[in-house]
């Protein structure tokens, strides 16, 4: 029983943590960005990846959660 | 693309340009030689003068419509439109500002409401006067030492009449008491009720003569807007032919012009050319070289050119670069559609993009791209058996009893994705540097894939050890091949594979979240919608199609900026590097 609840939280933790790092990534990389497409809007695709990549965390964060969960 | 020069005496230049610019096929290199460069034609600067005043009466007249005029005519009456606008501007501006001081008169007459004095009878006695006030009453009376006063209170403010021999004792009080007069307490007069009344009959005065003003802005707009219009079409055509030799080398009796050219397109140029200057230029076409950089169109079939857009949402490809539109026909619907997976939202996103289509026919190549979403999502919805979250099909393929399934499906398609993107990128360098090359840099990262997995392969048969012999063995001269192939920053990368192929696992979250997201919906309708009474049905058909509706926005937005990225980020990452010129030819948007 405490095992489970110990896999729970840690799952749990695991991907709140990444997704909160990705979140706090993200606004600094898209508030930079949405400066620069102010300047230039050819930008665009540029900036959409540069905002995009931080988002592995948060899937390496479900890998983990679902690792510890037990699903894989 | 072709390399064109057309060499020629002055005096075919106007045939010459004019000749190129109704084409629309020739996109000019600006000349970087030793020769000077041309210079605009007569008039230019007149020309361009003219059609920045055109332009910006037509900017404030909005005007819709062409009709036919002469640019002597509309230059003579230029000055006089714009005259008239200012005066109307100007008089626009006035009644604005009337009508906003107005406006808050009455706003402080409305906090007076309740004093029924006249005001004017206190004005004109010589020993009475009067202040409004925003004031506490009670602290104001316990310290004022007189009783020659009266308060008369409104609805938020008050005034206070009082004699003028105790104006000292007044002041002093509310001095003390912190009391603040209104800063319209001198100009106002008259019972503040009728007041009111007053000025909103100015108000609608002032709002009739603002109609007046457009009217005569729309009689002006009507009778000059139209030929505003075609002369500034027609202006725009002379100052972009007028200003064309500034791209040329100019030597005192001749001109030479180069630019780029579709090869298909070559006969055409040259026969209208050389028909346009009766034989009189010369004309040059060569293969681009080495060092040029050549603007770039695609040539794409008509299924892949919407995804041209998507493309260039990136960056437009480079000259001599694999153009991976038709990558993203291949995977990007099939990627969307395998996330949202819902014949449903399959259905409303195909209506939400049509609808673009119309409203938004800049953007419509964007969305015609979309519509292949649409089409996969509901290809894949029949798959899953599923329509708006309801399970209503039987397949063998329902996703809720496939999560397990869908988790490896999205590492192999990560496997197959990213190795594709590593093929493409093995071609561009064999074009550029040669197969030595592509080996080196491309190649060593699938063979660095084969060690780790025949590794796995033979550890698990055979045991730990042959298995990392095995992998190490193919693993190690890989790594040397890299090196050479990419320097360090190969070396350094390498985690970034193994990121990018589980980054692909995001297939499989949207996946789940979208099935779960569809199906809450559903959850939360359906106990109001068994209930059987009347307000229940009408309750749970409410909750799905305001939920099902701001579902498929949200679908729409993460199939497609998740799918989008699996290509820019992780496989274009691969091979793609972009930067290329847009073929934008002279003439080419009339």
């Amino acid at each position: 029983m405490a095992l489970e609840l110990g896999a729970a939280l840690g799952a749990a933790i695991a991907i709140a943590v990444s997704a909160l790092a990705t979140a706090w990534a993200q606004a600094k990389i898209g508030t930079a960005g949405i400066g620069a497409l102010a300047e230039d809007d050819s930008l665009f695709g540029n900036v959409l990846i540069l905002v995009a990549i931080p988002e592995t965390i948060v899937i390496f964060g479900l890998v983990v959660a679902l690792v510890i969960a037990g699903f894989i | 693309m072709e390399k064109i020069r057309v060499t020629g005496p002055k005096t075919q230049l106007e045939n010459v340009i004019d000749s190129i610019y109704d084409l629309g096929l020739m996109d000019f290199d600006e000349y970087q030689g030793e020769l000077d460069t041309g210079s605009p034609m007569e008039k230019s600067e007149e020309l361009s003068e003219l059609l920045v005043d055109i332009r910006s009466l037509i900017s404030k007249l909005d005007p819709e419509g062409e009709e036919e005029a002469s640019i002597h005519e509309v230059r003579n009456v230029a000055g006089e439109i714009s005259g008239e606008i200012k005066e109307l501007e100007n008089r626009r501006e006035k009644i604005k500002n009337n009508i906003e001081g107005l406006e808050q008169k009455k706003k402080f007459y409305r906090k007076l409401r309740g004093v029924d004095i006249n005001l004017d009878d206190i004005s004109s006695t010589n020993s009475l006067k009067f202040k409004v006030l925003d004031f506490e009453a009670s602290k104001f009376e316990e310290e004022v030492g007189t009783d020659q006063y009266e308060i008369f209170h409104g609805r938020n403010l008050s005034v206070l009449t009082y004699r003028k021999t105790v104006e000292d004792k007044i002041e002093e009080a509310l001095r003390n008491t912190g009391a603040e007069e209104h800063e319209y307490s001198d100009s106002i007069s008259g019972r503040p009720i009728e007041a009111i009344s007053n000025i909103e009959e100015k108000i609608r005065e002032k709002e009739q003569e603002l109609e007046e003003v457009k009217s005569d802005y729309n009689d002006i707009s009507e009778q000059w807007g139209p030929k505003l219009n075609y002369v500034e079409e027609y202006m725009s055509e002379r100052v972009e032919k007028a200003e064309a030799p500034l791209n040329f080398a100019m030597t005192e009796k001749s001109f030479i012009a180069e630019g780029w050219i579709p090869s298909e397109e070559e006969n055409t140029l040259r026969n209208r050319l050389i028909s346009a200057s009766e034989n009189k230029i010369h004309i040059e076409i060569e293969e681009a070289g080495e060092k040029d950089s050549p603007p770039v169109k695609y040539s794409n079939n008509r299924a892949v050119g919407p995804f041209e857009s998507l493309t260039d949402l990136m960056a437009r490809p480079q000259y001599d670069e694999i153009d991976p539109s038709f990558m993203l026909l291949l995977t990007f619907p099939l990627f969307f559609g395998m996330m949202i997976g819902d014949a449903g939202y399959g259905i409303t996103s195909g209506l939400v993009f049509l609808t673009g289509i119309t409203f938004f026919p800049q953007a419509s190549k964007l969305f015609k791209a979309l519509l292949w979403t649409s089409a996969a999502t509901i290809a894949f919805g029949i798959i899953y058996g599923e329509f708006f979250g309801f399970h209503v099909l039987h397949t063998p393929f329902y996703r809720g009893d496939l999560f397990t399934e869908i988790f490896y499906l999205s590492i192999l398609i990560g496997v197959a994705h990213v190795n594709l993107g590593l093929l493409i990128g093995a071609y561009n360098e064999y074009v550029h540097h040669g197969l030595l090359e592509a080996v080196f840099a491309k190649g060593s990262w699938i063979l660095l894939q084969v060690g780790a997995l025949t590794g796995y392969l033979v550890s698990s048969s055979y045991g730990t050890i042959p298995g990392l012999a095995t992998g190490l063995g193919i693993g190690i001269p890989t790594l040397v091949m890299l090196y050479k192939g990419e320097g360090v920053e190969g070396i350094v990368e390498i985690p970034s594979l193994i990121s990018n192929i589980l980054s692909y696992l995001r297939l499989f979250g949207v996946c789940i979240a979208a099935y779960t997201l569809a199906g809450t919906v559903n959850q939360m309708a359906s106990p109001m919608l068994a209930s059987g009474s009347l307000m229940g049905l009408a309750g749970g058909t409410l909750i799905m199609i305001i939920g099902h509706t701001l579902l498929t926005f949200i679908k729409i937005m993460e199939g497609f900026l998740q799918g989008i990225r699996l290509h820019y980020v992780e496989q274009f990452g691969w091979f793609y590097s972009g930067g290329g010129r847009k073929y934008n030819p002279f003439g080419g948007e009339k």
